[in-house]
């Protein structure tokens, strides 16, 4: 190779190598759509301590709550692609934002690249301790035989709980609940424990430790594989029905445009902060089930997630009773 | 008694030295949080859980609790002196307590504030060793059209809470319940009124209505009559009078009362018991009138429900494992990263840790009466600074907290126009209390009406069938026409003038 070709060649890279050492130069954002205090803004908290130490900056946690997320995830939108902004993405919140025209949502599903996923929180149908459903049969069974009389729970309209609801009546036909939307879990616990709702669509890591106590009853995980907080509770796959399958995943992801080798460096870091084992242990003693996901495999999931959300999107706002 | 001997024990370990100071800087962290506007008891209470991660489970929750108990007091400290609220429960001390320190008694009512926030308290935290675990199973039984209620029953209410005119106080709670209707629309997820600015899918923010209704709207209010101090008399002492003493007795028992019971039922929040309190001293009152121009039952009773409903709902939480309000939601968090999960269970398997808490309730607020009664006189000297100089840093400090809340200008800006609107409002003289409080419950009670008709179909018969529901609406009900019946003797006197 003739020098001055060498000399071209290192003078061109240089700036990217200079820029992708120079990175983080700053304090790196990490946006929560959610208040502090719930369990996205807690599991952010625990991988941005231990990430900050690897990346050489601080990764400073920031909340924008409000309207499910999207207040967060308009301005994620719309912030400047530098890698000095991260936010937290919640899936399907966040397809259902996008899916519903009612919610004008001012980004579609591109305005975002994943970068890693962190927890994949499995679906879970419950009911009261005393409950006379003992099994998931039982509960189809009254589901069919009283169309519309069982009321079941959601944490929140479009949420995975209510898309889990459809996926259900599709996969049982027939049988047809009463949906009941509440505003987060604390609410559905209330309402259920009271006896005035009869069933919840919920998530794992919110009531493992009330069902290990034997306060709740579950009737299934909607997972292809058990959960290792409940081991003793089938799956949906388990008991036939391996379409029902839903969860709430929280992942980070980078406003569009992002440069390639700024996402990289990002990825290491985070990356090795989920694979310690003061993160494995946190998440543990705060019941998120991790599933960390990075690049091309976070990447399709997100993609294929939102295909599923569309169908049951448009499904949730034509259905008489929603 | 079981209970007491488990609580003794619960002293013992409450009171070591290391505890005692966990307790103490927990309160003095949890006043600065109540202090400082925008940042309330939740998001204070979540920013420093991170602190108590280092510390044993009991040390932190410990301290939690005194940041909880703390921020609920400190709000208290802004409303009086410049009529800014510090937190959402605090909003209905400004109203009396403000006119108090105007009159040179601002002692006063931080003094009966921080007292009747420990009787409200210790009385909690004492029927939590004796009488919680039924209660707060009876309290399950409020289901979504209980609530909707009860909401109902506040919001009838209300209306006798306003100055001289129904018309003004009707109307101010029809605007309120309008303004609560911005935002997205909590069943089917619309928006509605939002004009496409995302910042409104929330809804208006409570906190910087609050903050341009009082805070700035008084600002605008005194800068009209330039050079004179803020508050022109002296400072009459410190410490209530034998007058004031006997007046607030009543009060701070019934706030106890009200404060403690709408503790044990989940959901209720903080705000609707001081609102309820300062609503019955105002019926009971041989005065009513006197109330909004500085009557020490209008600080008494609420401060008194707003620290007994803040010990009464660490209840439901520990009993049940159910979280009543987002900061105690927050403080369930905090148990759960220790590797203790709320509930029934959590009696049987760590009685010591259980009880060692409830003994910290305890100390928690023997400690925030003795270090606020002496800071009264402290706090009561602010208000001798220069107007210009107090007005500036109010409009500083309410900016800060508008902004603070979530770290946007839209809020200041929203604080800035409801600082005017309220300004002509008060200058029109209409009352601006029923309008927060429908704004407050507003969404509450929108929420609540249609998850009822979602678990009966569409059928409104849900709300009479059921026992509990019906009776509440039966008081409503009651009270509209107690209220008709008075509107139509004074217009007979009057002579069908009004």
């Amino acid at each position: 190779m003739k020098p001055w070709k060498v000399l071209a060649g290192l003078l061109l890279a240089a700036p990217l190598v200079a820029f992708a050492q120079a990175f983080p130069a700053k304090p790196v954002q990490l946006m929560v759509a959610y208040p502090a205090g719930g369990s996205t803004d807690i599991a952010a908290r625990i991988v941005a301590a231990i990430a900050e130490k690897d990346l050489g900056q601080s990764i400073v946690v920031v909340n924008k709550g409000g309207a499910g997320g999207q207040v967060g995830w308009t301005e994620m939108s719309r912030a400047k692609p530098d890698g000095y902004y991260m936010g937290f993405i919640n899936l399907p919140a966040l397809n259902t934002v996008i899916l519903d025209p009612d919610r004008k949502a001012a980004f579609n599903a591109d305005a975002f690249v994943p970068v890693i996923n962190q927890v994949l929180d499995p679906g879970i149908i419950w009911v009261k301790g005393d409950s006379p459903y003992k099994n998931l049969k039982d509960l189809i069974d009254a589901a069919r035989k009283n169309p519309q009389k069982i009321s079941a729970a959601t944490t929140g309209i479009l949420s995975d709980d209510h898309l889990a609801i459809l996926m259900m009546e599709e996969a049982a036909p027939g049988a047809m609940f009463r949906i009941v939307h509440f505003e987060g879990g604390a609410p559905v616990m209330t309402a259920v424990m009271g006896g005035h709702i009869e069933c919840a669509f919920d998530n794992v890591g919110s009531v493992f430790r009330r069902i290990r106590t034997g306060e709740l009853r579950a009737l299934a995980v909607m997972d292809t594989q058990r959960s290792p907080f409940i081991p003793d509770v089938p799956t949906m796959r388990e008991l036939g029905y391996p379409t029902v399958i839903s969860s709430s995943t929280r992942g980070i992801a980078v406003p569009k445009g992002t440069p390639q080798p700024v996402i990289k460096r990002l990825e290491q870091s985070l990356k090795k902060a989920m694979d310690d084992p003061e993160h494995l242990k946190k998440m543990e003693e705060a019941g998120l089930q991790l599933r960390v996901m990075v690049g091309e495999e976070y990447a399709k999931y997100y993609r294929e997630l939102h295909a599923k959300a569309a169908k049951y999107t448009e499904w949730a706002r034509s259905r008489p009773h929603k | 008694m079981e209970g007491v001997q488990y609580l003794a024990s619960g002293f013992a370990s409450a009171l070591t030295p290391a505890n005692l100071a966990f307790a103490l800087a927990g309160c003095i962290l949890g006043t600065l949080i109540g202090v400082l506007p925008g940042l309330g008891p939740a998001a204070g209470t979540a920013i420093l859980i991170p602190l108590t991660f280092t510390l044993d489970a009991t040390g932190a929750i410990i301290m939690l609790a005194a940041i909880y108990y703390g921020a609920m007091y400190g709000g208290t400290i802004t409303s009086v002196l410049i009529n800014v609220p510090g937190e959402a429960a605090s909003v209905v001390t400004c109203l009396d307590g403000y006119q108090m320190a105007r009159q040179g008694r601002a002692g006063a009512a931080l003094g009966i504030a921080a007292i009747g926030s420990f009787v409200g308290g210790l009385f909690a935290a004492a029927a939590l060793v004796m009488v919680a675990p039924p209660l707060a199973r009876f309290a399950l039984s409020f289901g979504p059209p209980e609530f909707f209620a009860l909401m109902f029953l506040g919001l009838c209410l209300v209306t006798g809470l306003a100055g001289q005119s129904l018309a003004a106080a009707l109307l101010m709670t029809v605007l309120g319940l309008l303004l609560a209707l911005i935002g997205i629309d909590p069943v089917r997820g619309a928006p509605r009124f939002t004009f496409g600015i995302p910042e409104l899918y929330d809804g208006l923010g409570f906190v910087p209505v609050v903050m341009g209704l009082f805070g700035v709207a008084e600002i605008l209010l005194v800068v009209e009559a330039p050079f004179r101090r803020l508050v022109e008399t002296k400072l009459k002492g410190l410490w209530p009078s034998a007058e004031e003493w006997k007046r607030s007795a009543g009060a701070i028992g019934r706030g106890t009362g009200i404060g403690f019971v709408l503790g044990l039922i989940p959901g209720v929040g903080a705000v609707i018991p001081t609102f309820m309190a300062y609503i019955v001293e105002k019926r009971l009152s041989r005065h009513p009138e006197k109330f909004g121009t500085g009557a020490i039952e209008g600080v008494a009773a609420p401060e008194t429900a707003n620290n007994a409903y803040a010990n009464a709902s660490m209840i439901p939480l520990l009993v049940l494992g159910v979280p009543s309000s987002p900061t105690i939601a927050i403080l369930m968090g905090a148990f759960i990263i220790n590797g203790l999960t709320p509930g029934p269970f959590l009696f049987k398997e760590r009685p010591d840790l259980v009880w060692t808490v409830i003994a910290s309730f305890f100390i928690g607020n023997v400690i925030l009466l003795v270090l606020n009664l002496p800071l009264v006189g402290l706090w009561a000297r602010l208000l001798r600074l220069p107007y210009q100089y107090l007005c500036a840093g109010t409009l500083l400090f309410c900016i800060v907290g508008a902004y603070s809340l979530k770290g946007t200008l839209f809020d200041v800006g929203v604080m800035l126009v409801f600082g005017i609107i309220g300004y002509l409002l008060r200058k029109l003289g209409f009352p601006l209390a029923p309008a927060v409080l429908a704004l407050i419950l507003g969404p509450f009670m929108e929420k609540s009406l249609r998850t009822s008709l979602e678990m009966s179909g569409g059928d409104f018969g849900i709300f009479v069938t059921r026992p509990i529901s019906a009776s509440l609406l039966a008081c409503a009900a009651l009270i509209l026409a107690v209220s008709a019946l008075r509107l139509a003797a004074l217009k007979s006197i009057r002579g069908g003038t009004l």
